[in-house]
């Protein structure tokens, strides 16, 4: 028990040290009045205010919200509907066809992509970028979904039908609420790594789109200035606020549970 | 009947086919036949030839140019990144799923999935700022007086392997900690009232039932490591070609799709052939534990 007692809280320790120490110099450096270097010079937000004056990253933001809600809806209706609609034999067998894009690493499923749209010379924008962000999406939708969907009360969905509801209501009205904390689960997940997403987007957006990945990749590569970290440092806090929702989303769901 | 009454009939007859169709089409047209279509593409003889025009130049060409040393670096370094952050990874998961009193561990999980959801560029690009010239390490050095000189940490490959396993710890974690959590601790405590020492019930009891996380997460970390383009580029300063870094090459800037689809086949099956030879490995430990339990 001394071993355990000793090694292990001293190797979450600095477990957690080495995750969040670049985090925090990131941050700290986004009030740094140096533009140029590493080197600390003096205390300063110009960099906030730089950041909510760019237009360029503002513009970048707003493609990334629609390309991600575009995503979120896609994916969730799609594999909603599929889960719900057919057949339990059928959805069963065409389970493992979803997690196709899971097994390769996503360059792999950019360039499959660029070479579809190149072959029916479709001009890359952003629905490109939303269909290749559904596809990655798809994949993690319908296995959480259908695991959901398996474990709900069938008699639940027969009473339904008993008392003379459509499929079409019951889907409305039974299924879809049952399967609420999924769908906001899936479509959470889904949105951020739409957000998130680099790799896609890098290859399938062509020059016309720029997301927010894209942008700060641009800067990074050509000489980043403070301002990454201070769109960092907002983007940082954004996602612990998503974190918090998510984690609280959770917590209620424990407590309904029991 | 209006058309609008015929179509609304029939997809109310045929509702499981009609809503089954677009996911599955959506998945067949925008990933398997993408699929067919990098392999097509790699015999392809060039990019305005006929439809039937197909060699294999592409691929002697790839091996001429020895982009297998490439491929292999990326597979071993895949692989390092991965077992360093199982290694990493198992006892943070172990003690945070067993031993950790529930208020804590809301807060310990909280820490852990943030990064998780923060952009992987910015996690990144932190790193800058850790392994410059004028980065933290090396100012912390310098002026406690251990070294008199910067030391050169950025654009190698110690440095893109570090990051590596930063960024693709919570991959691992994060299914390691859910398998590890489902483990009850009467198992562990019968094992052990079974006369069993620490030791003994890990190996036995422990790594056994968690034997699917770790599955998990290794599939999580190695195929993204695999094919890693990010992180070579900003951390690497673009001198370190992996497999990702050559295919966006070839895609992007040298416009040769045939070349370049052809090293994405070779690295795909390479990489079928790492996750078919782990999977049969992940059987081997399971079975010998319960060779030596039935013994």
């Amino acid at each position: 028990m001394r071993f355990s007692s000793y090694f292990l809280p001293t190797a979450v320790a600095a477990f957690y040290l080495f995750l969040y120490v670049p985090i925090f110099v990131l941050v700290v450096f986004s009030f740094n009045d140096n533009a140029f270097t590493y080197r600390w010079l003096g205390f300063t937000t110009d960099w906030y205010t730089d950041l909510f004056a760019s237009k360029e990253v503002w513009h970048a933001l707003k493609n990334s919200l629609l390309i991600a809600c575009a995503t979120v809806f896609l994916s969730l209706t799609l594999g909603s509907t599929l889960i719900f609609f057919g057949s339990r034999a059928a959805v069963q067998r065409i389970l493992l066809l979803f997690y196709g894009s899971l097994a390769m690493p996503e360059i792999v499923l950019a360039v499959g992509l660029l070479s579809l749209f190149s072959f029916f010379s479709v001009s890359l924008g952003a629905t490109t970028l939303i269909v290749g962000h559904t596809l990655l999406g798809l994949g993690y939708v319908i296995p959480i979904l259908h695991g959901r969907f398996v474990e709900l009360d069938v008699n639940l969905i027969e009473a339904s039908y008993d008392l003379g509801a459509t499929k079409r209501q019951t889907f409305f009205y039974v299924v879809l609420p049952l399967l609420a904390p999924a769908l906001i689960a899936a479509g959470l997940l889904v949105f951020i790594i739409s957000l998130d997403d680099f790799i896609i987007s890098f290859f399938c957006a062509g020059a016309s789109v720029q997301t927010l990945p894209l942008y700060i990749f641009s800067v990074i590569r050509t000489g980043a200035s403070p301002m990454i970290n201070a769109l960092s440092t907002v983007m940082l806090v954004v996602s612990s606020l998503f974190v918090l929702m998510f984690s609280f989303i959770q917590v209620k769901k424990i407590r309904i549970q029991k | 009947m209006n058309v609008k009454q015929r179509i609304r009939d029939f997809i109310s007859e045929n509702a499981s086919f009609v809503f089954t169709v677009p996911a599955v089409l959506w998945q067949v047209l925008f990933l398997y036949i993408p699929f067919l279509l990098v392999v097509y593409t790699s015999l392809q003889h060039c990019m305005e030839c006929s439809f039937f025009d197909i060699t294999f130049s592409h691929y002697y060409e790839l091996f001429d140019r020895a982009y297998v040393y490439i491929i292999c670096r990326s597979a071993l370094v895949a692989l390092g990144v991965t077992l360093s952050c199982l290694a990493l990874a198992y006892p943070i998961a172990y003690f945070l799923a067993l031993r950790v009193k529930d208020r804590w561990k809301n807060i310990l999980l909280f820490l852990l999935t943030l990064p998780f959801w923060t952009n992987f560029l910015i996690l990144i690009y932190s790193w800058v700022f850790v392994l410059d010239h004028n980065g933290l390490i090396n100012t912390i050095l310098l002026k406690t007086g251990i070294i008199s000189e910067p030391l050169h940490m950025i654009n190698n490959m110690a440095a893109i392997f570090v990051v590596m396993v930063y960024y693709y710890l919570p991959f691992m974690m994060l299914p390691l900690y859910s398998i590890l959590e489902k483990i009850q601790h009467e198992v562990l405590e019968a094992s052990m009232d079974l006369g069993a020492t620490n030791w003994q019930t890990f190996r036995r009891i422990t790594i056994p039932l968690s034997m699917s996380g770790i599955k998990t997460g290794v599939f999580l970390v190695f195929v993204p490591a695999f094919g890693e383009f990010a992180i070579p580029s900003i951390i690497g300063g673009g001198q370190q070609l992996f497999v990702g870094s050559l295919i966006s090459h070839y895609f992007l800037v040298a416009r040769d799709n045939q070349l370049g689809a052809a090293f994405t086949v070779i690295s795909g099956i390479v990489l079928m052939t790492c996750a078919l030879l782990f999977h049969w490995l992940c059987k081997v430990p399971v079975q010998v534990a319960q060779k030596e339990v039935a013994s």
